[in-house]
């Protein structure tokens, strides 16, 4: 609805007189500051592309590599598994995105649409989780992941991540803005609670489930501090984790280092480049960092 | 399902009953997970902090033992102390910066997309990279830092994360600067959500009675962005209390050099993961329950409260 009436609406008449030497000067201050938030990620890829970064590094820093080369990456690769790192990472934020959505959804519908005893005081439980930091149950958590025989396993990794107070709110928002005329109809048509939340609920809900999606994603995807605590065997590592600790114990080669760094980002870049408006709008929306 | 139920779906009980079952299908699903592995775990955490284990014997109540022990302890205030810091400083840096150059965005009529997009970029980059980079990009001999500064003719170079002293140029100093370079995007981008929120009328009026551009940003501007600043000082204050990746990256769970760079959640994180003394722990997380929970309560009665009920 704002955005269409944005269209429509004549141009904003800010008390900006019009003239161009205001906008050039803001083009080239944002974009010197732009400038600095991307040189450091040109620094990395002109260092990994470098092999001599691994025996002495230039005193002052070039953004051109002096003896381009792939020699780092395929040390990079022979040290670390990437296929696997990024196999594991897929698995892991693709299980607890779908199952994240799924549940919060389901529950988000019942809270909106459905009447059953003890709802509020559920929906109110539901949200009290919000007060409850990871950082405080994470110990024991790791110690229940013991005592389930789950630590080093997939399940361990994604089935603290299903569910949770935050999706379970931002969904109930969503479907409770859907017109009961819409479900009611659908009911006298014999449809199932099921069928509805399949066929109306769910895709009425698309915006709000890419929102959730993308926050989700960067979220597991970033995640290191559980991951640590659950695994050890570094067949399960996620890309974020083999990083942080096979990435790092090459830190005496710069240049192997850094490659390592360039492999486990670029993809994430290429993605974020790729669904762009999406990801700035859903964290414009929501407000939540990724 | 039950025959009775299903023989006589008219009866209105039977039916209230059975839609109510439909609902708890729904529910009961994500609540047995929240109820195993957040409410569960979070008071064993409770229970830790107030027994000790013994081996062979069960739990022994400990009373406040765990906690005082905790409160003894200069590396938990040391860590605690850092959090603050760092906390503070970055919010501090962080949001004026965003601030002005949301502010410029704003106003930019042509091309603030790809900036946006550029200045959001390392937040898409997870914490352990920025990390990574960082670590070489303040190296005191070569990094991209210190070899800018050369180049521009500075002769003392600072030691930035080799340094653990409470300076400038220290390494509580450089993972501010780090975290800035990170966090900036998303500050950005919700200052400027809040700034588009403010209407323009505002704007024309002020320029009607001749007010000068500083002077709109001084009496429009800042005030209306109030909400958005509450919102990022307890969310930012929310998230530096939990600082963990990237700290533990640089410095490992101790927060190399000389507990510098230690967080509290790395406190509990060694003590628990590594140390394996759970009640101490345990005790540290009930703490950093307890702090999160004073700054959230204290946003919500003293500031949320009042920006909802506008909302609504």
């Amino acid at each position: 609805m704002v955005q269409r009436l944005k269209i429509v609406a004549p141009p904003r008449t800010r008390p900006l007189p019009a003239d161009w030497r205001l906008q050039a000067a803001l083009s080239a201050v944002l974009w010197a500051g732009a400038i600095i938030m991307v040189v450091p990620f040109l620094w990395m890829v002109t260092t990994s592309l470098s092999r001599k970064a691994d025996i002495s590094m230039p005193r002052t820093p070039s953004l051109w590599p002096p003896d381009p080369s792939l020699f780092n990456y395929q040390i990079a690769t022979a040290n670390l598994p990437i296929v696997q790192l990024y196999l594991n990472s897929l698995i892991v934020v693709g299980a607890t995105t779908a199952g994240y959505l799924l549940l919060c959804s389901m529950a988000g519908y019942a809270f909106a649409k459905g009447r059953f005893p003890l709802k509020a005081p559920l929906f109110t439980a539901f949200l009290a989780t919000l007060f409850l930091p990871f950082e405080t149950r994470m110990i024991p958590l790791y110690l229940l992941m013991g005592q389930l025989h789950l630590t080093n396993t997939y399940a361990a990794l994604i089935l603290p991540f299903l569910a949770g107070g935050f999706g379970t709110f931002l969904m109930r928002q969503a479907i409770a803005g859907i017109p009961d005329e819409l479900i009611d109809a659908a009911r006298i048509d014999g449809a199932s609670e099921l069928r509805i939340f399949r066929s109306i609920i769910l895709p009425l809900c698309r915006p709000t489930l890419a929102t959730l999606a993308i926050l989700n994603v960067i979220w597991r995807w970033n995640d290191v501090l559980w991951p640590v605590l659950v695994t050890s065997d570094s067949k399960l590592f996620t890309v974020t984790q083999g990083l942080a600790l096979e990435g790092h114990s090459q830190g005496t080669y710069t240049g192997v280092a850094l490659a390592t760094a360039v492999l486990s980002i670029l993809p994430v870049i290429v993605a974020y480049l790729v669904l762009q408006r999406f990801v700035i709008r859903s964290v414009a929306s929501s407000g939540i960092k990724g | 399902m039950p025959n009775a139920i299903r023989s006589n779906p008219t009866h209105p009980v039977q039916r209230a009953l059975r839609g109510a079952l439909v609902w708890y299908g729904f529910v009961l699903p994500p609540l047995f997970l929240i109820l195993i592995f957040i409410v569960y775990p979070t008071a064993i955490a409770f229970q830790q902090s107030l027994f000790t284990a013994v081996p062979g014997a069960g739990q022994k109540f400990a009373g406040t033992a765990h906690f005082e022990r905790l409160l003894a302890d200069p590396v938990f205030w040391g860590a605690l102390g850092n959090t603050i810091l760092l906390g503070v400083a970055f919010l501090v840096l962080v949001i004026p910066l965003a601030t002005v150059l949301a502010s410029m965005l704003n106003r930019l009529r042509r091309g603030a997309t790809p900036l946006k997009v550029i200045y959001f970029l390392p937040q898409l980059t997870s914490s352990v990279a920025v990390a990574i980079i960082f670590n070489y990009v303040f190296q005191p001999d070569w990094g991209l830092l210190n070899g800018g500064l050369r180049a521009l003719g500075v002769e003392q170079l600072p030691l930035w994360l080799a340094d653990p002293r409470y300076s400038l140029t220290g390494s509580r100093a450089a993972a501010t600067l780090l975290a800035v370079w990170a966090g900036l995007g998303y500050f950005i981008l919700v200052v400027l959500a809040g700034l588009q929120s403010i209407p323009a009328e505002l704007y024309d009026a002020a320029a009607i009675d001749g007010a000068s551009a500083l002077q709109s940003f001084w009496y429009i501007t800042l005030p209306g962005l109030r909400p958005t600043f509450v919102f990022l000082i307890i969310t930012g204050t929310i998230d530096a209390l939990a600082r963990f990746s990237d700290l533990w990256t640089l410095g490992g769970p101790g927060g190399s050099p000389a507990r510098s760079l230690q967080s509290v959640v790395m406190y509990i994180f060694q003590q628990g993961f590594v140390g394996s003394d759970f009640s101490l722990a345990a005790a540290a997380a009930v703490v950093f329950f307890l702090i999160v929970l004073a700054v959230t309560l204290f946003a919500f009665w003293g500031f949320l409260r009042r920006e909802f009920s506008a909302v609504r």
